[in-house]
């Protein structure tokens, strides 16, 4: 591979693992920043639920992140990114075509459909559709070839235990 | 080592599970007993009728969206995230459907569904499996089956629930009410909270990175609240936020040491 090649693909591949930088976003929880992307490595400072971060880095399920009281490592689902944004344009525009907008109500059954409360109850049972479903399945052996050929292994892991303070 | 020796007996009930006829009297044991109900069995058989009907009468509302490609890719996906759990070997089939809301359904028997609105979200294949294990949960852990029970035995009593079950489609649709109003209803919080747990360790088993479910809730917590393709979403579930923040207790440093397949390039690009 030429120099300039090879530079360009770890560029790409910096941007790749790199989505998350530069954004911002707030804690979803209290946390502990870290030194280091371990869970073993020294504290350095205090996250709160809520802060609002600046995010610098990430690495693998690690961010690292500017906070009021510091910066530092936490895993990235202590996390939320971005602000919530309002409304969007293209929403708008679907509640239109839907026939949504303003009255809250379907008015139209034409066009973007909806999929609420009132068309899921009136809904019609559809025996082709069904058929066509049930006509697109995969066999295991068939998904098992499928992995293969995207590189991807089977790993044995255990179920997440509910954390505790659950109801469960 | 310590991993393994925990996930010993684990495989054992893997290898029972699927096996054993679905018994309704034990899952509502402790209510049973106190009601003095006898609620009868239900069959996997049984519960494949009634994931049928459910599946067909939300297919009545949105059909599937015409793209052979899309719907073969998505059944791929998903019956591999479905082999890693241990009800493997029930028939599973899934579906896009043709709306633009933001959301995935799950029917008893292996019925999954998630809308083209959900679709588009989606950036690679690791968020598509991290979706779909988040509804196969739903259908291993029978969620959606438990809750026609509590109703039928608030509303009617054991009658229709009993051995009647199955033997005519009429008292399956008397059980799931009008239509795909099932799919309408919430189930209980920590019900989706288990699922949220389920999709992360499916998706993680299937050679997957395991942020990918994670990662769609990132993105549809920035979705409005007034955003109406959502409406139905987070009516009936926890909001990603608390879905996001949960799922970070369940994980803790237990992924730490795994990494996994984005594969962003094999993700099927939806024609329009």
């Amino acid at each position: 591979m030429r120099p300039q090649l090879l530079v360009m693909a770890c560029f790409g591949l910096l941007l790749a693992s790199n989505v998350w930088a530069g954004e911002t976003g707030s804690a979803l929880k209290n946390d502990i920043l870290r030194a280091e992307p371990y869970s073993d490595s020294k504290s350095v400072g205090a996250l709160k639920r809520n802060d609002k971060v600046d995010i610098l880095e990430k690495k693998g399920a690690w961010l690292k992140i500017k906070a009021p009281k510091g910066s530092g490592w936490v895993r990235l689902l202590s996390v939320k990114r971005g602000a919530t944004s309002k409304s969007s344009d293209v929403a708008g525009v679907l509640d239109v075509a839907s026939g949504r907008a303003g009255t809250g109500q379907v008015v139209s059954t034409t066009g973007v459909r909806g999929l609420g409360e009132e068309e899921l109850k009136s809904a019609k049972f559809n025996e082709e559709e069904v058929k066509k479903l049930e006509a697109n399945s995969v066999s295991a052996a068939d998904a098992k070839q499928f992995a293969t050929a995207g590189s991807l292994q089977a790993r044995k892991l255990e179920y997440l235990p509910a954390p505790k303070g659950g109801a469960q | 080592m310590n991993r393994l020796n925990g996930l010993l007996p684990a495989l054992l009930l893997a290898i029972a599970l699927p096996a054993a006829a679905f018994d309704l009297g034990k899952v509502l044991e402790g209510k049973d007993q106190k009601s003095g109900l006898s609620l009868g069995k239900t069959s996997q058989e049984d519960e494949i009728k009634i994931g049928r009907e459910i599946a067909g009468n939300l297919l009545g509302a949105a059909p599937l969206v015409k793209d052979q490609a899309l719907q073969k890719y998505v059944n791929q996906v998903g019956r591999w995230v479905a082999s890693q759990s241990e009800r493997s070997n029930l028939p599973w089939h899934f579906g896009v459907i043709e709306s633009e809301d933001i959301n995935a359904f799950a029917a008893p028997g292996g019925y999954v569904m998630l809308t083209k609105g959900l679709y588009r979200k989606l950036k690679n294949e690791a968020e598509l499996a991290g979706v779909l294990g988040h509804e196969i949960g739903h259908v291993i852990k029978k969620h959606h089956l438990k809750l026609l029970q509590k109703t039928q035995l608030l509303s009617l009593g054991a009658g229709v629930l009993g051995e009647s079950v199955g033997k005519d489609n009429d008292s399956i649709k008397k059980m799931i009410g009008s239509g795909a109003e099932i799919c309408a209803r919430s189930l209980d919080k920590d019900a989706e909270f288990e699922a949220d747990r389920i999709g992360v360790i499916l998706g993680a088993r299937a050679g997957y990175d395991p942020y990918g479910l994670p990662e769609v809730l990132q993105e549809i917590g920035h979705t409005s609240k007034d955003d109406s393709r959502v409406a139905l979403l987070f009516k009936t579930h926890p909001h990603p936020d608390d879905r996001l923040a949960r799922l970070g207790d369940a994980v803790g440093d237990r992924l730490d040491k795994i990494s996994g397949k984005t594969l962003t390039e094999r993700f099927y690009k939806m024609k329009d």
